[in-house]
């Protein structure tokens, strides 16, 4: 092979190995971006124990069910950050699960086409543990006309709260389904409304989880929380228009 | 250098050799009434979504075709398929139901008239693009030029004299909303369309509920027929079919009522086991993940109350 089959070759290659990093689990041009923007260049590692479960295919890219999980990392966990990687909203949720908390949270959002999904969870050594995932999508989910909206009446129900407590083995799971059209700003002239702070506190009002919300959510957010011990619990909610909502489970 | 252009070249031949042939070949299954059977497997390049059974039955004066396949090739190689065995000409088209796979054909029967429930055609209005799109994106070329087509006539349930022959229909509802099943009488062959799928895993965009579907089932299985013809999957002569649906259909049921009562994500039961009866369905888990996304949230919503305050 001369030197100019050698050069093809590189090129033809080249666009197979791009911008991606050594040792990700999966493919993205994207990662060296969102972990300057997102996790200030950190030290990292990408981690299997961090668990992002969810399907091969969004079959409806306005509603993709996400589940991230580092129970491995029990009682370290600082914060977790989720991101979709090609979204245009790329980011999902930061969460600082507290002690009686689990660093787990199920959640359903948008994408806009097929890609990487990652959750960061951070312990308290400093290092940022990244777990990964890969979606397929027809995509459009950002862009989708506004279901909530299309439903008369739904100013009537905002942060009206569907939910219920299901006992596990060592805790409890809290679902919950708050009524908000989560507008992204990405619809045509409909400004950004959504929920974009949630605080889980005890019976006595001590803030036992924080978790802050980004448009990537899907309308009527659906979320998953689990926490310890047999008390009362309450979600607070706020959006960006300031709007305030409880519900208590 | 040189032999990298040949490589090159010779790739380039063999993406030119795909001729897009659906190979389509009928099958007579009774007296006047052909079937095209498709594989069950997914929609995918190699087999350009034929992955559907279409039928026709050949009347005293012209060809009845039922569903028109997934793409503009289909349809047309579904024209050139009934004339290698008839000279009659088509009477019309008559469409099961919305979905992409059964009437994408339809651009090569704009010739006659093409009829379908009044709910098909509006469904089809609505979301036909869209689902004409994302055929593109799953079988590539084979679509190429295809365009919805919207009917022309609106079919009611109840008896109807095609050329002599006695045809029953049905409007049902459990797989998209608007369900036409067909039972030539003369033959005793029901075309169920997708309200019986047979060793493929049903599917559930647009169904208005498992219940709902179960019930039309009933209803389907309680008609005189003696051969079924299922929307996927292979003909049959015995209730077999009907058995398995129903089996299918209450443990999806089962598995999101029982999920919805202990509080599973989403992304645990598309994981669930599938039992072994079941090994024999083609697709099964993915058409789970797919339907745990249509039906999953009903099922969430039905546990749940309201704890605002």
């Amino acid at each position: 092979m001369d030197g100019r089959s050698l050069l093809l070759l590189a090129l033809l290659a080249w666009p197979c190995t791009g911008w991606s990093v050594e040792g990700d689990p999966v493919t993205s041009v994207m990662w060296n971006y969102h972990h300057a923007r997102l996790l200030d260049g950190a030290p990292f590692v990408f981690d299997e124990q961090v668990r992002v479960l969810l399907p091969p295919f969004a079959e409806d890219a306005r509603q993709v069910p996400i589940l991230v999980d580092a129970s491995a990392y029990r009682g370290q966990v600082v914060r977790i950050l989720a991101w979709a990687e090609l979204n245009p909203i790329a980011q999902i949720f930061d969460f600082a699960p507290g002690a009686e908390v689990l660093p787990r949270l199920a959640i359903r959002i948008r994408i806009e086409q097929a890609t990487p999904i990652r959750a960061a969870v951070l312990t308290r050594d400093g290092i940022w543990h990244v777990g990964s995932s890969y979606i397929d999508a027809a995509g459009g989910g950002c862009t989708a006309p506004s279901v909530v909206r299309a439903e008369a009446g739904w100013e009537e129900r905002l942060g009206q709260v569907l939910g219920k407590r299901f006992a596990l083995a060592d805790s409890s799971r809290l679902r919950v389904q708050i009524a908000h059209p989560m507008d992204n700003g990405l619809v045509g002239g409909i400004p950004e409304f959504y929920l974009n702070q949630a605080e889980l506190r005890d019976g006595n009002g001590k803030v036992l989880a924080t978790l802050e919300l980004f448009p990537s959510v899907s309308e009527n957010p659906t979320l998953s929380l689990e926490v310890q011990g047999e008390g009362e619990t309450e979600l607070w909610l706020r959006d960006n228009n300031g709007n305030e909502f409880k519900a208590a489970l | 250098m040189r032999w990298i252009l040949v490589l090159a070249l010779l790739g380039c031949a063999l993406v030119a050799r795909a001729d897009f042939d659906y190979g389509l070949q009928p099958r007579q299954i009774a007296d006047g009434v052909w079937l095209l059977e498709g594989s069950t497997d997914n929609f995918a390049q190699n087999n350009g979504g034929n992955i559907v059974n279409s039928g026709f039955i050949v009347t005293a004066q012209g060809v009845l075709v039922i569903d028109s396949g997934p793409s503009k090739r289909y349809g047309e190689a579904l024209r050139r398929a009934i004339a290698t065995v008839t000279d009659k000409p088509v009477l019309t088209l008559w469409l099961t139901h919305h979905h992409p796979d059964h009437v994408l054909g339809n651009q090569a029967f704009a010739d006659v008239p093409i009829a379908a429930l009044a709910a098909t055609t509006a469904l089809l209005a609505e979301q036909g693009e869209a689902m004409a799109e994302n055929m593109y994106r799953l079988v590539g070329d084979w679509m190429r030029g295809t365009e919805v087509v919207l009917p022309t006539q609106t079919l009611s349930p109840g008896l109807l004299d095609v050329a002599g022959r006695r045809l029953r229909l049905l409007g049902l509802r459990g797989h998209t909303g608007a369900d036409l099943a067909i039972l030539d009488e003369t033959s005793g062959v029901l075309f169920a369309g997708d309200l019986l799928f047979y060793q493929r895993a049903l599917t559930t965009p647009g169904t208005p509920g498992l219940d709902v579907w179960l019930r039309d089932l009933e209803q389907l299985q309680a008609l005189p027929w003696k051969q079924i013809v299922p929307g996927h999957g292979p003909v049959a002569s015995s209730a077999a079919p009907f058995t398995q649906m129903r089996d299918y259909l209450g443990w999806l049921d089962s598995v999101m009522r029982e999920g919805a009562a202990q509080g599973a994500e989403m992304s645990e039961l598309i994981g669930v086991a599938i039992p072994p009866r079941f090994a024999a369905v083609s697709l099964s888990r993915y058409e789970l993940i797919r339907s745990v996304s249509h039906l999953y949230p009903r099922y969430e919503q039905a546990q749940m109350e309201r704890v605002d305050r």
